[in-house]
């Protein structure tokens, strides 16, 4: 070997095709620590790692033979003292020696390669990282679809219990002394509003009208419970200070302490005698019911008490008034006076002379249908109109 | 489906005869480590040679990591291709892991095949002490992955298939002539993980087909003790043992591979017909 070559700054090692080592540099020996005489002859196997050994012969035989050479192949091999010292090696087959010869070229690298694995290493945690992130994203999408399944399910109950409310609703009713007439609309699924018109006797009727504070389930099961309380009440003929001091007990009873789960109530209850041609009402807390005559002079029945479930311990006092046959009454929710107003609705009243409840019913239904479209429905809505004979 | 199996292992078919012989490659490279031995077989043989998905000029969509994570799926594939070139009694000639793809694949269709040649084989690399030495310990054989991953040598492939989005453009690929041991690294460490975890001891006496194991000297892969531990519990095996140093015999010394197939064929054929008179 040329002197050039045996102090190039390069382990230079020369092998058979099957790997013995035939020459070597004096570099090569210096980085493995070896003597010649202990190399010469041997199988490389004896300067590679186990796993370098295992390498060599699946991949620089195959390459060698096949390809004549072989480019940036990295190995590591062991020193005299058994430590590893990574290598990347050039080799390529010798034209024309015999036997057949392979000059390999080893520079040592240790230090790009611990940079490279730190690269590695690296690489490992952000793919990890992206498929721990996929595997999340999988799971999110799995729990979202729960929730839209749920929801879906809630939606049905939903639906269900909005029939359910609506079942407990009365049915227009009608005969030669009154006639009445009811629209009912919830905001979303369950409505706050709850109404009931009940005949006592022949001549003695009880108009209720109810508006629990806030919107849908809650409140709605409040509407509910306050409804099978009044229906205790009202059909046998006890006096409004009666049934809303019922009423009002109810309410303190069922949140009795519990400042969390506390809901008031505006209410107006009429009892409408035909004989007496009287109406004798509470006014909860409620927007004021209208009340016109036959010549079309209009009166207010406004609030004569607080809402419902406020103040413990109040005295409820009725107001009385004598109606003409041929009277109309609209009592309604503040969801209707909000949308379309307290004077339109005056007016409507003053203009409907001459048309029937229905009628009226069904124009006041489409202003608020019209306005509705305009504005996002946020309150439940709810009226009764009342015709005395 | 028929034809993709020979686009999806790159199956090539060579040779006058009409026996059939199958070469399946060892892990690493593609079907072209056979060149200097199966051409002494193409005048008296059908030769048949093939790639493992992920390998060579393979049809890389094919890979499924789950099917191919055990010896089985690959043993599928040449399954596959028995079937689809109506192959009977072929001789299966296997270098390292591909002696146990095959011995798998005749054990699920003993029909495809007349016997198995063996070159290196091991049925499981790891040492399990104190009655089966394997020759590596898990460690090493990690050492040998993280060393596969740190070589690129399918890298250039790999990123060119990436940055052109793969499956719309194969072309690209298929413009990387000579892929030879190239492969891209993921499936490489795949198969890497497959080939040199497996345990196929339990299957041995479990073969019906006459067997030769040919065994290198000073063979790092597949030790002496490992081809001696096959031949004892191979029902019926035969050992050769080689002049030929190191893992590759059919690159390193063809002839010597050669003439040792022959003389074994030659043997089993004259065997059979002694059998018959």
């Amino acid at each position: 070997m040329d002197e050039q070559l045996n102090q190039a700054p390069c382990g230079f090692l020369t092998l058979s095709t099957e790997g013995t080592i035939f020459s070597m540099n004096e570099m090569l020996l210096r980085l493995l620590g070896y003597q010649q005489d202990e190399l010469d002859g041997q199988h490389i196997n004896v300067i590679l790692s186990p796993s370098a050994q295992m390498f060599f012969q699946l991949y620089f035989i195959p390459m060698v033979t096949h390809k004549g050479f072989v480019e940036e192949m990295y190995l590591s091999l062991v020193n005299h003292q058994s430590e590893e010292i990574p290598i990347l090696l050039n080799a390529s087959k010798k034209k024309d020696s015999q036997p057949s010869l392979i000059d390999c070229v080893f520079l040592p690298m240790q230090r790009r390669n611990d940079y490279e694995d730190q690269l590695l290493f690296a690489n490992k945690v952000a793919k990890d990282a992206l498929n721990k992130k996929q595997e999340a994203m999988e799971a999110l999408e799995a729990k979202q679809a729960q929730l839209i399944k749920i929801n879906k399910q809630n939606q049905n109950e939903l639906q269900l219990a909005k029939k359910i409310q609506e079942t407990s609703l009365t049915d227009a009713f009608g005969n030669d002394k009154i006639q009445i007439e009811s629209y009912y609309k919830a905001s979303k699924e369950l409505s706050g509003d709850i109404y009931g018109f009940y005949q006592i006797n022949d001549h003695q009727y009880g108009v209720i009208l109810l508006d629990v504070m806030g919107h849908g389930i809650s409140s709605a099961l409040v509407t509910m419970s306050l409804q099978s309380s009044y229906q205790k009440v009202i059909p046998k003929g006890m006096s409004p200070a009666s049934v809303m001091k019922e009423l009002d007990s109810h309410l303190h009873y069922l949140f009795h302490h519990d400042e969390e789960a506390w809901h008031y109530c505006t209410a107006i209850y009429l009892l409408i005698d035909t004989e007496k041609q009287t109406m004798e009402y509470i006014n909860s807390g409620h927007p004021p019911a209208i009340y016109q005559n036959k010549q079309g002079k209009q009166e207010t029945l406004g609030a004569t008490n607080p809402p419902l479930g406020t103040f413990e311990g109040i005295t409820y006092h009725s107001k009385t008034i004598r109606y003409d046959k041929g009277s109309r009454l609209l009592l309604y929710t503040d969801g209707i006076s909000e949308l379309i107003g307290y004077s339109y609705l005056k007016e409507l009243i003053m203009n409907s002379p001459g048309k029937s409840l229905t009628d009226l019913k069904e124009e006041m239904a489409l202003k608020l249908k019209q306005k509705q479209k305009r504005y996002d429905q946020k309150d439940d809505q709810c009226f009764i109109l009342v015709d005395l004979k | 489906m028929e034809r993709n199996v020979v686009v999806r292992n790159n199956v090539t078919i060579k040779g006058k005869g009409t026996k059939p012989i199958l070469f399946a490659p060892g892990f690493g490279c593609d079907q072209s480590v056979w060149s200097r031995v199966s051409k002494s077989f193409e005048e008296d043989y059908r030769v048949i040679l093939f790639d493992y998905v992920g390998m060579g000029k393979s049809d890389i969509k094919a890979f499924d990591y789950e099917k191919y994570s055990t010896l089985n799926g690959y043993a599928q594939d040449v399954l596959d291709i028995c079937e689809e070139l109506a192959l009977k009694d072929a001789i299966f000639v296997g270098h390292s892991v591909g002696s146990m793809i095959g011995m798998i694949a005749s054990l699920r269709k003993p029909d495809y095949f007349s016997s198995l040649i063996m070159i290196g084989p091991s049925p499981c690399y790891l040492n399990h002490p104190p009655d089966y030495f394997g020759g590596f310990e898990k460690e090493e054989l990690f050492g040998l992955m993280d060393m596969m991953d740190k070589n690129y040598i399918g890298w250039a492939n790999s990123f060119a298939s990436t940055i052109t989005n793969d499956a719309e453009h194969p072309e690209v690929a298929e413009e990387l002539e000579d892929r030879f041991c190239s492969t891209d690294p993921v499936v490489a460490r795949n198969f890497a993980e497959t080939c040199f975890f497996a345990d196929n001891r339990e299957d041995l006496p479990r073969v019906t087909l006459p067997t030769l194991i040919l065994q290198c000297s000073e063979d790092v892969i597949a030790p002496t003790v490992v081809g001696e531990y096959m031949n004892q519990r191979l029902p019926v095996s035969t050992i050769r043992y080689m002049e030929a140093r190191g893992h590759c015999p059919h690159m390193s010394h063809p002839d010597e591979t050669v003439a040792l197939i022959h003389e074994y064929l030659e043997k089993l054929e004259s065997e059979k017909i002694g059998g018959l008179t």
